[in-house]
């Protein structure tokens, strides 16, 4: 149960909180920006909300204490105008109608220069528009201008009802749909009062991993074509496609959409189906092993990985970078461990061996979970699933929370509502969680590199533009 | 690395789509204009082993200047509407346009009004149009391969 609390000592609160146990997973303002809340959470699962009136549309800013609120209060001001007090200069960040020298950093000194990419990159990849500083090939800083295509789907949820506000949610992103969805369904079921019962549980457990699979497939092959190795590419690019034929016999969905929904679920898998599916997921398993092995003792495609795009644990813990790249990293957080609304009992995080949070770290941190990922979903499998539903446990409240780990980190999911309409949500994706990482991991490192490190994270445009 | 290519031609002939004798070729350009990701998804495995598009003469390229057509996704959003412009406006004639997907065709678009221009016909002629959510990529190859079919240089389209 989320505790809530506002008034007095709003910095001092969040500034104890961190020094303690508790991490920052989101900040954003109220529907009309009266009030600014900060969505904290602890690695037992529990979360906490913080919160401050905006007076005179001003809330103090946090990003002394908690770096990784920076995009937070950006967007809180660009989009319900709240100014934050200390964020000095505050940016823009959704907002695309100010100069260049108002959204990026200034650099000096001897022959820096500006390489503009985007928002139309040369391959099929997302719109996005990063602005590099370099020195020769060299890169001094990187800023990323994204929210090409902001959407306004957050806004264009208020008032809808909460089971209407699945649409917005599930199609913010396509390779984020049951995590967001799960991170929605449990918000809303926190503000019903609702628990879901042992089959719902599994129920999302295995569209939740089914989604990971498919996503750490096309990461690796992102990888390889990062690096140009195009047989690489091609092969785990044939898995993920199987893994989507997979998703769509399971579910009628190859991306799983539409299988999320507030207090139920309508998924039911019989014992042929299983059978099925478990036979087909071995098959995966072994031909993705095979693949792995074979990149493995690929020499010059395992030279070009090492110590580019860094980013280690210190940083990682600044920047509040999430998931995968934050586990290469080293740090071994993951939400799967601590989620009593799922059916992860008994889950620990993997990291590399060689946590050093460069690229290698990244794409054999794709194959630890890929493979655990396996053997969660060949036990979750087991037995039939019939349809699910969530059952009364607590009191109606008017907010809750939801955390769920998308296959790109730590997603949180706030609902506001009054009645059963949607007055606030807000969803802050894995993705947006990690961005400011993927900068931090540029600099100091090649111009021609960047495409590597980018797909090293492999992070989702769409639900961070929302 | 061996195995690796073992297993590709092993793909490439029991699952690719059969060839049939075709002539001609299609550069392909892909703007993403707001989509949710799951067209570019569909769109990158036409290229996989099981589709495998570049055998027809289907290549996607890096700039609008070597295009023969515009492939767009998303439901258009106001920051992308220059950007698509400037690709549409840098593709040599005869060019043709594609819409990938609902959001693209303006089926059941979602967002705040504001932030959204519209489907892609709101901006330019659009030749050929791709329905699903997302279209699958046996949709996607069927289509293009029927626009690679039709007789060149019917319509020019212009801003
Ligand atoms: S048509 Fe569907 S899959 Fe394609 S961008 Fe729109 S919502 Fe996403």
């Amino acid at each position: 149960m989320t505790a809530v609390s506002g008034a007095e000592g709003y910095r001092e609160r969040i500034g104890t909180a961190l020094a303690g146990s508790w991490r920052f997973a989101g900040l954003h303002a109220t529907a009309g920006g009266t009030a600014v809340r900060v969505l904290l959470a602890a690695p037992d699962g529990s979360t906490r909300l913080e919160s401050v009136a905006a007076e005179r549309a001003t809330a103090p800013s946090i990003v002394d204490l908690v770096p990784a609120a920076a995009w937070d209060e950006r967007e809180a001001h660009d989009l319900q105008g709240v100014a934050f007090a200390g964020h000095d200069p505050l940016r823009p960040l959704v907002d695309h109608d100010p100069d260049l020298g108002r959204w990026t950093v200034p650099v000096r000194g001897h022959d820096p220069y500006e390489v503009a990419v985007g928002p139309i990159h040369a391959g099929v990849i997302e719109s996005g528009h990063f602005r590099f500083h370099v020195v020769g090939d060299r890169i001094l800083h990187l800023d990323i201008r994204l929210f090409y295509k902001h959407r306004g789907l957050e806004r264009a949820a208020e008032g809808a009802t909460l089971e209407q506000g699945m649409a917005y949610v599930g199609r913010a992103c396509a390779a984020c749909t049951v995590a967001n969805g799960v991170a929605y369904a449990h918000a809303c079921e926190e503000a019903l009062g609702l628990r879901p019962t042992a089959e719902l549980r599994r129920a999302r457990t295995i569209l939740l991993e089914l989604e990971r699979i498919w996503s750490h497939l096309n990461d690796i092959a992102a990888v390889c074509a990062g690096v140009g190795l195009a047989a690489g590419n091609t092969r785990f690019a044939a898995l993920t496609e199987r893994a989507r034929r997979l998703n769509a016999a399971l579910t009628g969905h190859r991306f799983l959409f539409r299988t999320v929904a507030v207090a139920g679920s309508a998924l039911a898998l019989g014992p042929d189906e299983l059978r099925a599916a478990r036979e087909e997921l071995t098959a995966l398993r072994e031909e993705a092993a095979s693949g792995w092995r074979e990149l493995a003792f690929n020499a010059s495609f395992q030279d070009r990985l090492p110590e580019i795009g860094v980013v280690a644990a210190a940083a990682a813990r600044r920047l509040g970078t999430t998931g995968p790249a934050a586990r290469a990293a080293g740090v071994r957080e993951d939400v799967r461990a601590a989620s009593p609304r799922l059916a992860y009992d008994g889950f620990v995080a993997v990291v590399p061996e060689r946590a050093t949070g460069d690229v290698q770290a990244r794409f054999e941190q794709r194959a630890l979970e890929l493979w655990q990922s396996f053997t969660l979903l060949d036990a979750l499998l087991e037995h039939p699933l019939g349809p699910a539903v969530a059952e009364r446990s607590d009191a109606e409240r008017e907010l809750g929370v939801g955390r769920v780990e998308s296959p790109r980190g730590a997603t949180s999911c706030v609902v506001e509502r009054r009645g059963d309409r949607i007055e606030r949500l807000r969803l802050r994706t894995g993705s947006y969680a990690s961005w400011p990482a993927v900068a931090h991991a540029a600099a100091d490192d090649l111009l021609p590199d960047f495409p590597l490190i980018n797909k090293s994270f492999e992070l989702c445009y769409a639900c961070t533009d929302r | 690395m061996l195995t690796l290519l073992r297993d590709l031609r092993r793909l490439r002939s029991g699952l690719a789509l059969p060839r049939p004798e075709r002539p001609g070729s299609l550069a392909i350009r892909h703007v993403d204009a707001g989509s949710c990701n799951g067209c570019e998804h569909e769109l990158v495995l036409t290229s996989s082993p099981h589709y495998d598009l570049q055998r027809f003469g289907l290549g996607l390229v890096a700039s609008p200047r070597h295009a023969d057509v515009l492939l767009v996704t998303g439901t258009v959003t106001t920051r992308m509407r220059e950007p698509l412009l400037t690709a549409y406006r840098a593709m040599p004639e005869p060019r043709r346009v594609a819409a990938l997907g609902d959001c693209a065709l303006g089926c059941h678009p979602l967002g705040t009004a504001s932030e959204l221009v519209g489907p892609v016909d709101a901006l330019f002629p659009v030749d050929l149009r791709i329905p699903g959510c997302p279209p699958t990529p046996d949709a996607i190859a069927a289509a293009l391969l029927e626009l690679l079919d039709r007789p060149a240089g019917r319509r020019l389209g212009r801003t």
